[in-house]
């Protein structure tokens, strides 16, 4: 049970539940409580709806923001303890009361929203209405927005797990109420997943419990609070790559099964109108400087924990210079799934290590799909995602075979 | 025997798909249009659907988007004369594309891949 509650009208069942995770939101949960409240009215005015805002203990005023946001649809706020942050926390607070109160559908909304609209609501949760047991969004992206998916969070789980979910990590999405026991009980719950790595954590979960994944195209990108990506970088990387190994090792009698992949049923294609992504810079030589630091850095790991085909491999590619640098989506793959062999026979600190020698390598790979694909429309960018997904699947039996 | 159902409105596609698939071992059925197509599906109950994006009265990539929605598994691969459907999203409910060619090397490479998808 969440360590605190405030349910002024002691709601105790619901058959749709709207959820925003929080920490100090103050500023935008009231819009984003009023946007999602008239989802629910406008879309599901039929079903008993109510609105959670499982927080973490905010300070400054999320919860008065919430329960004052205008709306008639009733609300509910839960809390972490004051010592306890991580949105992975407060989803947990959150499968509980789904739990209870025996809500069918479940939508998540993150609380830093600026463009949401309530026909998001409608997009994350009509499929569950209509039997799907998890919905990821669709964000009209940049072909730069996002890098960490492309390049290693979609081709990976897509890869393992057999399903073409493309932004399987967004921070927004739908869920069949009965899939919180799933979470609940999930042989998989770590520092990482209680932070940034839960909403890979929850679509891999709903993957291996084979729950029929849509993906509802949202019209639109996805505005939120204007955060510094490489402040927060080797944090997010470290998080979510660690949380991807520890589901790999609980999931591999099932990615092991796994051939090739499939699409998933999709949703709100008829959107009428489509917006355009704001273009995102990369700074290729920044990239680039750090890709190089990581041979300073990790080069003795590399060479202890990669297989010496592609140690040289990457020597070759450090030799290239900038002008000419490409880094194989083939070298890529082998080297995540070497990284993965050595994670799964290391503890604490060592993992902890190797995962951070992985960062350069992924900046040098973002390096390579921005040179590779400057000149590309978004859609032969896409393209060329869907290709080094492809290498993926191609040298999967590679990581079985050094799995064995 | 996996059984295919083709989905075309072309005759000598349809000809062409049915007689080298059965010769790679196949189950082959045809039909000439999406009407009822679900109902067909239903009765026939296909392990594989390989379906003609442009057919004269029939949107194959809102057939697509039908398919999967009521079959969620169900391998479906677009055939098609041309690759500008790429352009719409709805393509990629599909398992996989082939441009329609004479040469059926690349369909049967990708209908192989489709049906091995399926999980016991």
């Amino acid at each position: 049970m969440a360590f605190y509650e405030e349910n002024p009208r002691n709601i105790s069942k619901a058959d749709i539940v709207v959820a925003i995770p929080s920490f100090n939101e103050a500023e935008t949960i009231g819009s984003v409580a009023e946007q999602a409240g008239a989802g629910l009215v406008e879309f599901f005015g039929d079903l008993q709806g109510v609105l959670i805002n499982c927080d973490n203990h905010s300070t400054d005023g999320t919860k008065d923001a919430f329960l004052k946001a205008a709306g008639e649809v009733p609300k509910i706020y839960l809390s972490t303890p004051e010592d306890q942050r991580g949105k992975g926390n407060n989803l947990r607070n959150l499968f509980e009361k789904v739990r209870e109160l025996e809500a069918k559908t479940v939508v998540v909304i993150e609380a830093d929203v600026k463009n949401l609209a309530p026909y998001w609501i409608r997009n994350l949760g009509q499929p569950i209405v209509k039997g799907a047991g998890y919905v990821c969004p669709l964000y009209v992206r940049h072909k730069y927005e996002g890098t960490l998916t492309s390049s290693l969070v979609y081709p990976l789980t897509r890869c393992l797990y057999g399903r073409r979910v493309r932004q399987p990590d967004a921070g927004d999405f739908g869920f069949r109420g009965e899939l919180v026991n799933q979470f609940l009980d999930s042989p998989v719950w770590t520092e990482s997943i209680e932070h940034f790595g839960v909403d890979i954590w929850m679509t891999t979960v709903a993957l291996n419990a084979r729950m029929p994944i849509y993906q509802s195209f949202m019209g639109s990108p996805k505005i939120h609070r204007v955060k510094d990506p490489y402040a927060q970088l080797s944090v997010l990387f470290r998080q979510i790559v660690s949380a991807m190994f520890d589901l790999m090792a609980v999931y591999s009698d099932f990615w092991r099964m796994v051939k090739w992949s499939k699409p998933t049923a999709l949703f709100g294609m008829d959107a009428q109108e489509v917006a355009t992504p704001v273009p995102v810079e990369i700074n290729m030589n920044k990239l680039h400087e750090r890709f190089l630091k990581g041979f300073d850095d990790h080069f003795a790991l590399w060479e202890a924990q990669f297989d010496q085909t592609h140690v040289n491999k990457l020597q070759e590619i450090r030799s290239l210079g900038l002008q000419h640098f490409s880094f194989p989506g083939q070298t890529w793959a082998r080297i995540l799934f070497e990284a993965f062999k050595a994670y799964s026979a290391m503890q604490g600190e060592q993992r902890a290590n190797l995962i951070d020698s992985l960062l350069p390598l992924y900046l040098g790979k973002v390096l390579s799909f921005v040179k590779k694909t400057e000149r590309m429309s978004l859609q032969q960018a896409e393209e060329y995602v869907e290709n080094e997904c492809m290498v993926f699947e191609e040298n999967k039996p590679y990581l079985v075979k050094i799995m064995e | 025997m996996p059984k295919i159902l083709v989905v075309d409105d072309e005759e000598h596609i349809r000809l062409l798909y049915s007689e080298e698939l059965k010769e790679a071992g196949y189950e082959v059925i045809t039909a000439d249009s999406g009407y009822k197509l679900l109902e067909r599906i239903e009765e026939e109950k296909p392990d594989l659907v390989i379906l003609d994006i442009k057919m004269v009265d029939y949107n194959g990539l809102d057939l697509l988007q039908d398919i999967r929605n009521q079959y969620y598994d169900l391998p479906v691969i677009l055939s098609t004369a041309y690759d500008t459907f790429k352009e719409d999203m709805k393509s990629i409910a599909a398992d996989f594309y082939v441009v329609k060619s004479f040469d059926l090397t690349e369909l049967k490479k990708k209908i192989a891949m489709a049906l091995e998808t399926r999980l016991p």
